[in-house]
């Protein structure tokens, strides 16, 4: 039932097929999205870089109904993600992707798990990160960029 | 990625919606070319990835902007990795873009963070000033890292923290930002730096 209603974004029912242009403006494109929302315009603190998003089933089942944007962001939260490296994998601005994913959140699409804040006075985590870190080797090898 | 078979209408098989780890983020701080990006790199367990913020809509009315109507674009890049702790727990780390003008991404990135590092390199101590002033007033535990770049330093470690003027608790280590043990080391100084202001809280 989620999946019934577009939201205000929709790209719309005048585009049946895919009508993307090929050459992307970024910076524009992504905020006509938004409808020039912005994150944190007014309704409450933007969410968080760290936040996590993961795509619901209902949001899985409505993929074939969500248009671009959208549908990448749902497409891809199949593993639980934050909202920095989903912005980073689609290319999309922060801010976008923070205020899709709370529209996609509103559509049932998305459950978006806003961290605590009182997380960084929380003593069995800390002390739960510096084991974890503690673990790590003196070298890791093969992951670094060289330059 | 993992390749998951394209759902088709109806009946198509999705795994339990998994539920997500509790993310945890560390800052890293400094000037340009200082090794924040490197740091990263070190430690973390995926290539750094960078995303982009428009500066245009969360620095409207900053009068810098206002008179250079070419900026309206401009984004600052920010790079950032992870490490997986455990299923449950996941350790964000993110370079903040260093200049001062670029402040207002500090508090959307620092907000919620465990702790800082400033990065230094003691040719251009400058350079990490702002970053060095925002831990401090935002009351943020952090360490001081000195970059060994070349594997030494130019300038004794007293001399650093006197010209950065950081009080004594906070800890100035060196270490040298391609190598993971002392990005490691470097990180954890910062975490034993909020772990024992957390206990001192829970105490008092």
């Amino acid at each position: 039932m989620a999946a019934g209603e577009p939201g205000p974004n929709e790209a719309g029912r005048s585009a049946p097929g895919p009508s993307e242009p090929a050459g992307r403006a970024p910076a524009i494109r992504p905020f006509l999205l938004t409808a020039g929302r912005v994150a944190g315009g007014g309704a409450g603190p933007p969410l968080p870089v760290e936040t996590q998003v993961v795509a619901t089933s209902s949001g899985l089942g409505a993929l074939d109904s969500l248009a671009f944007e959208q549908h990448d962001l749902v497409a891809a939260s199949r593993r639980p993600q934050s909202v920095a490296e989903l912005a980073a994998e689609l290319r999309l601005h922060l801010n976008v992707v923070r205020v899709l994913a709370q529209d996609l959140c509103t559509a049932g699409h998305l459950a978006v798990h806003v961290p605590n804040a009182r997380t960084t006075q929380d003593i069995s985590v800390l002390r739960r990160v510096i084991d974890g870190l503690r673990a790590v080797p003196d070298s890791r090898g093969t992951l670094r960029d060289s330059g | 990625m993992v390749s998951v078979p394209s759902p088709t209408h109806g009946a198509h098989s999705v795994t339990a919606v998994e539920q997500p780890p509790l993310p945890v983020k560390l800052v890293i701080a400094g000037g340009f070319g200082v090794g924040k990006t490197t740091a990263v790199g070190s430690i973390s367990e995926i290539r750094p990835l960078t995303t982009e913020a428009a500066i245009t809509e969360v620095a409207a009315g900053v009068d810098d902007l206002t008179h250079t109507p070419g900026k309206t674009t401009t984004t600052v890049a920010m790079d950032f990795g992870c490490l997986t702790i455990d299923p449950t727990l996941k350790l964000y780390l993110f370079g903040t873009p260093g200049q001062d003008r670029f402040g207002f991404m500090w508090d959307d990135v620092v907000q919620g963070a465990l702790g800082g590092l400033v990065i230094v390199d003691t040719r251009r101590l400058d350079d990490c000033y702002a970053a060095v002033d925002y831990f401090e007033h935002k009351d943020i535990p952090f360490a001081v890292a000195v970059n060994a770049f070349d594997g030494e330093i130019h300038h004794n470690l007293d001399e650093v923290r006197w010209a950065l003027d950081v009080s004594e608790h906070v800890p100035l280590v060196v270490f040298d930002a391609r190598n993971t043990g002392s990005v490691r080391d470097a990180l954890l100084v910062v975490l034993e730096v909020a772990l024992s202001r957390a206990e001192g809280t829970a105490a008092g």
